[in-house]
């Protein structure tokens, strides 16, 4: 995902100022990304280049308000009935570190297994905390639900890690 | 400080004897205090099953000690008394009785220990309504859903004010949701001062406790209590 499919969901509700967009990005992905305003207004200025967006005339604060184009709201389109491939995430660093540990020497790689295990556990301690806590919205909501199902698929594997490299070893 | 309801110290259980001998646990030591949540996750054969059972009086160590609300249970010899007044427990599979009604299924423990069956009834109705299963005191376990059947099996171990509440896979095989909704109970209960012991292999359920204890071979690998560094 880009930033800028996300700014134009947002804008797709109705024209917007650069620091709104800023802070409705954030309550609708519960801060998991957390944007500069820097960013935010690099975004804008590519995708009225784009035909994406427009803006208005600066307020006397020196605001100024965006509108999404036609063009702009096709490809919030397109990007929603498309769906997300695998191969766009980025690699994940653990899978890598355990791959790593299992072909070099001298690491005691059930060590790192466990490590890891008790780490990922206090972050879904830290999530299911965050669910309870009740102050989260709809959107909110899911994204920590998000988490909470990555971190428990992140322990199943490190499960399964240690049951194959047991046998192997035994 | 709070209170430590149950204790293990340096508990082993070897079940056999000589070569055959399985040793089951080999010296765990755990505390669970009132108001706390301590899940116990492992694989198949780490112990989990048995150390559970140790707390609650169902079997007794081969080494070391059990302490229930300051009673060394070696010198407790009517352990059943015990497990109805002082401790619950919550299976996966919810034994409730079928031909029972839920409220009926929630009394019979207290109706077990010698209390009047109005008085029964009352106190049932009330840990029912804890639960938010007012409305289905009187009907039967296959008249209600999997997860109000497995709230009335909660309802049965709190009943009688027990401090203590062992919970084996309570999320058996409810949905993600419902599974929530168990989680959410057994974490009201332990806010209303009881302690529990959780044993589960579901790490989303295990995100729910105070502290996650790790079993292996029947010894304790490791445990969510003290923060590190993490180096993601």
């Amino acid at each position: 995902m880009s930033i800028r499919h996300g700014l134009l969901a947002l804008l797709s509700q109705g024209p917007r100022y650069g620091y709104q967009l800023r802070a409705e990005f954030e309550a609708s992905t519960g801060a998991t990304w957390p944007l500069n305003i820097g960013q935010v207004y690099t975004t804008l200025s590519r995708m009225e280049r784009d035909g994406l967006v427009a803006s208005g005339e600066e307020d006397e604060q020196g605001r100024v308000v965006y509108t999404v184009t036609e063009a702009g709201r096709a490809e919030m389109g397109r990007w929603f009935s498309t769906p997300v491939a695998q191969s766009d995430r980025p690699r994940d660093e653990l899978v890598i570190k355990l791959a790593m540990a299992v072909t070099a020497k001298d690491v005691d790689v059930g060590k790192v297994v466990q490590r890891q295990r008790t780490a990922t556990m206090r972050t879904l301690q830290e999530l299911t905390r965050a669910k309870r806590a009740g102050s989260a919205g709809p959107a909110q909501r899911l994204v920590l639900d998000s988490m909470i199902f990555q971190a428990e698929a992140e322990q199943r594997w490190l499960d399964h890690c240690e049951a194959v490299l047991k046998e192997a070893g035994a | 400080m709070k209170q430590v309801v149950v204790s293990l110290h340096d508990v082993a259980r070897v079940h056999g004897e000589g070569e055959a001998a399985v040793h089951a646990l080999r010296g765990v030591s755990l505390q669970v205090a009132s108001g706390e949540l301590v899940a116990v996750m492992g694989p198949s054969g780490s112990g989990k099953s048995t150390l559970l059972n140790l707390a609650g009086g169902l079997d007794r160590p081969t080494g070391g000690t059990v302490t229930v609300e300051g009673v060394d249970l070696a010198t407790v010899k009517d352990l059943a008394a015990l497990r109805r007044r002082s401790v619950g427990y919550v299976f996966q599979d919810l034994n409730l009785i079928p031909s029972l009604t839920a409220a009926e299924n929630v009394m019979l423990p207290r109706e077990l220990d010698g209390v009047r069956a109005h008085d029964a009834r009352r106190g049932a109705l009330e840990v029912l309504g804890q639960v938010g299963l007012a409305h289905v005191a009187d009907r039967f376990p296959d008249e209600i859903s999997g997860g109000q059947r497995q709230r009335v099996a909660i309802a049965r171990s709190l009943v009688g004010e027990r401090r203590l509440i062992l919970a084996d896979e309570p999320t058996g095989a409810l949905d993600t949701p419902t599974g929530d909704e168990i989680l959410e109970l057994l974490r009201s209960r332990c806010e209303a001062g009881a302690a529990v012991l959780l044993v589960t292999h579901e790490s989303r359920y295990a995100g729910w406790a105070d502290r996650v204890v790790f079993l292996r071979d029947g010894l304790i690998a490791d445990t969510t209590a003290a923060p590190v560094e993490s180096a993601r």
